[in-house]
Formats: structure tokens, C-alpha cells, sequence
């Protein structure tokens, strides 16, 4: 997978333990997404968004970084599915909700 | 149906207007984008004489997180459309009577301000994907990276966070410019997009929720930010200047921010109430906690709205709360009618017990 510069890729940061993982955050601040979760295996893991050029920032002994996805690349495929015009234009046109309306 | 572009978004909200005359208001928001955009609110809810109690709810302050604004566009149209034809809503497996959709837009005046931040989507839907801030150059230096503001730091809320926080604590935040996700702007309210805010919470003086739609982590945030709750020491307090150097640090005895016990009890609550009606639809799992438990913050819309009572005695305390939807920032649409369908049976169920 190719990357711009300035991609914004989705990584898994997993410690060792708690203190190390706080330790990381503390100390690179980086874009988290959620809280850390703690796999069976007692190991600490929470997912970041960090510029391509800054992967290499949160390597240390102790932490393993695994590349989720590069999340710009995914945006600019989701930028597909973003509406053109304006549904919403017709005088008779409005938002309909997506729940069921439903007869008691 | 997709994502709504920038357009759309105001569009929906003015359509809803014309729609539903007789239980709508269109709000012109007085401060144009930094782009120049006009935005626009709706207040839904039956008329009456008397003041009713008034649920603000905002979305699109993050540009990436674009589904914010669908599931407050999609809300306010399900309630109208619902009330209007005396029918109940069906979200998955939740599901509301027509009794007690009457009962939300009779007893409560909803606020709903679906894109806060215009200029910031445009941007993440048509450049960059990841764009989160408004698109402000005043502070850049001509440098295109170190574009834009984070409108949730850029409220009056600890916005000094140098002085305010402990060393360690590490919070959210940052005062460089070129900062990618968490700039804070020179002072608070610097940003348009972010007085916005501020006036809906000064129209509505009934105002005693809030609700800021974000994403991702599935979690239903109630205050506060900046630390862990307390309810036995009033004077440790955000303004309590005692206590600077000292907050933000997780499981310490020396700083906790004070929120009365009824209050922390009645947001768990609330918190506890969304995540239950929201699991009824497909069983999706949302965790209720304060919003330190996150990360630690400054500068946030809902820890603004509950700190305005503090702070100004006159103004009505606002119990506020920030939701962080789904997994990722731009699921494909597909999945993301499926979090709307999640994220607004939770709030109709919020709604209903708030009243």
C-alpha cells in the first residue's frame, strides 16, 4: 500500500502492560480512537491515528505497532459516497428519518 | 441515501422547517464559518404557552466525523414525521409508542444543530478525509498543515491548560498551531463556529441538556473532563486556582472536580438510559462514563455547558453528555444507517427519561 506524505494511518499500539501503554500516550500524545482494551493474553492495546512520517515515533522495547489501515486512503474512497447536488431541493422534499413508523 | 454534503445538511434542516411549520423553529445562527457560511438550527416541538424544558443537541463539530450530522438530521425528522401522524417509532428492537412520541414533543423543546463546523466537512469531503478542525488561517503562518482551530478545545473551560493541569496528566489538547487534531485557538471562543454554540446555550435559557454527537469509541461521555468525580469537597472546583498544577492525573488523591451527588447520579443515569435503547436496536454494546475516562480534556463543549452555572449562577445548570458513535469515522453508508438507527434510539430513550 502506498502512502502521500501526510497520510493519516490507523494503527494498533499494543504494550506490555498498563503502565507502559500510559507511558506512550503520555509521552507522544497521539490521535486515539476509544479507550485501551486488555487482551487474554494481559497485554494493553488502543488504536491511533498517526501521520505516515510518525509511525516510527511510537516504536519502543515493549510496544508493537500494526498498521489497521491507512485510514486517509479509506476516506478518500468514503468521499465516494458522500451525495451530490442537493436531495432536498424540491419544494416538496425532506428528510424522511430511517426508523419505521409504526401504528400502535 | 449517502453521507449529506455540506449543503444537503442545511438544506434538511430548512426542508423539516417548511414541513413542519407548527412544531418547528428555523434558527438563524448569528456568526457566519470563517469560509462565510450561514448555519442553521431547528427547534422542534409542540407549541405552548408555558417554557417547556429544552434538550440542545449539536453535531459536525469534528469535520471527519460525518455521520454526526445524519443522526441529527434523521432524528428531528423521525420525531416529526412520527408525531405528526400520531405514529411510533421502530429502530431495530426498540421501539416507541405514539403515546410516547407525544410525549417527548409535547413536554420538551428539542434544539438540534446538526453542523456546527460547515467549512471543516467541506474540506474532509472533498480534500482531506481526516480533516477534524475548522478551517481557520489566522494562526497558521502560511503554513497549509497548520490550518484551523479544534472547536471542542476552544470552548471556556480550563482553556489554560498549562496552568490547570498537572504535569503528567497529559491532556487532549494543545496550544501549537500546526498541532494536526487538538489546537485550541489563541483564547476561548475565538472561533466562530464555537460562539455558535455558546449563543444557542444563551437563547435557550430552559436549556438543561446538552448532547454533542462525535465519533469513534462507542461510549456515552457525561461530565467531566478534566478528571475524575467527586462529590464530598465543593471548593476542588476548575476555579479554584488552589488546585492548578494538579489535575488530570488518573487514581490520585489530589484533584477530583466536584459534581453534586444528584447530578453525577442523574447523568449516570441518563448515560445508562441511551446506552440501554440504543442496545435494544441490533445489541451494539455502548459504555457509560465521564468523559475523563476517554482522556483527559480542556476546552470542550460539554463540560462548557455544565460549567456555565458555576460560574454564572444565573444561567440553569445543563447536564451535558458527548456521544462517540461506531468504530471508525466514515463507516461505509451502509453500516452508518445502522449507527443512526443505534445512536437515535438512544436519544429518543434519553429524551424520555430526562422528562
Amino acid at each position: 500500500m502506498s502512502t502521500a506524505r501526510y497520510d493519516i494511518l490507523r494503527v494498533r499500539v499494543t504494550a506490555k502492560d498498563a503502565d507502559t501503554l500510559r507511558a506512550l500516550l503520555r509521552e507522544v500524545r497521539p490521535d486515539v480512537g476509544g479507550t485501551p482494551t486488555r487482551g487474554p493474553d494481559g497485554r494493553y492495546s488502543i488504536d491511533a491515528y498517526v501521520p505516515s512520517d510518525q509511525v516510527a515515533a511510537l516504536k519502543r522495547v515493549g510496544v508493537t505497532v500494526e498498521e489497521v489501515e491507512n485510514a486517509s486512503e479509506a476516506g478518500r474512497l468514503a468521499q465516494a459516497q458522500v451525495g451530490e447536488g442537493d436531495r432536498f431541493a424540491p419544494a416538496d422534499a425532506y428528510p424522511h428519518g430511517l426508523a419505521v413508523k409504526v401504528r400502535d | 441515501m449517502s453521507y449529506l454534503n455540506i449543503n444537503e445538511v442545511e438544506s434538511a434542516v430548512v426542508s423539516l422547517s417548511t414541513a413542519f411549520p407548527s412544531l418547528t423553529g428555523l434558527i438563524d445562527l448569528p456568526e457566519r464559518s470563517v469560509e462565510g457560511r450561514m448555519s442553521h438550527a431547528l427547534r422542534i416541538g409542540a407549541e405552548s404557552l408555558a417554557p417547556k424544558d429544552c434538550v440542545v443537541l449539536t453535531g459536525g463539530l469534528h469535520a471527519r466525523e460525518w455521520g454526526s450530522c445524519e443522526v441529527l438530521v434523521h432524528l428531528a425528522a423521525d420525531l416529526l414525521e412520527a408525531y405528526d401522524s400520531h405514529a411510533g417509532l421502530a429502530y431495530g428492537g426498540t421501539t416507541f409508542t405514539a403515546d410516547q412520541v407525544q410525549r417527548v414533543l409535547n413536554e420538551l423543546d428539542l434544539v438540534v444543530f446538526p453542523l456546527v463546523n460547515p467549512d471543516g466537512r467541506r474540506y474532509s469531503q472533498t480534500v482531506d478525509p481526516m480533516w477534524r478542525k475548522n478551517r481557520n488561517p489566522a494562526n497558521s503562518g502560511g503554513h497549509p498543515r497548520c490550518i484551523g482551530v479544534d472547536i471542542n478545545r476552544n470552548f471556556d473551560f480550563l482553556f489554560d491548560f498549562a496552568t490547570a493541569f498537572a504535569p503528567t496528566a497529559g491532556p487532549h489538547v494543545s496550544a501549537d498551531p500546526c498541532d494536526l487534531q487538538v489546537y485550541e485557538g489563541p483564547h476561548a471562543f475565538s472561533e466562530p463556529e464555537t460562539r455558535n454554540v455558546r449563543w444557542l446555550l444563551d437563547e435557550f435559557p430552559w436549556t438543561r441538556w446538552f448532547v454533542d454527537v462525535h465519533s469513534h469509541a462507542e461510549d456515552m461521555l457525561f461530565v467531566w473532563g478534566d478528571d475524575e468525580n467527586q462529590s464530598i469537597e465543593p471548593d476542588m472546583n476548575f476555579r479554584n486556582p488552589f488546585f492548578d498544577g494538579k489535575r488530570g492525573v488518573a487514581g490520585d488523591l489530589a484533584y477530583a472536580e466536584f459534581i453534586e451527588k444528584s447530578d453525577a447520579d442523574n447523568a449516570a443515569l441518563l448515560a445508562e438510559q441511551f446506552c440501554q435503547g440504543l442496545h435494544g436496536v441490533r445489541g451494539r454494546t455502548y459504555k457509560p462514563m465521564s468523559g475523563f475516562h476517554l482522556y483527559p480534556t480542556s476546552g470542550t463543549s460539554d463540560d462548557y455547558a455544565f460549567s456555565r452555572h458555576f460560574v454564572d449562577p444565573e444561567k440553569g445548570k445543563i447536564l451535558a453528555f458527548t456521544i462517540e458513535w461506531g468504530e471508525s469515522f466514515q463507516p461505509l453508508w451502509p453500516e452508518m444507517e445502522q449507527i443512526v438507527l443505534d445512536v437515535d434510539a438512544g436519544l429518543v430513550q434519553f429524551c424520555l427519561a430526562a422528562l
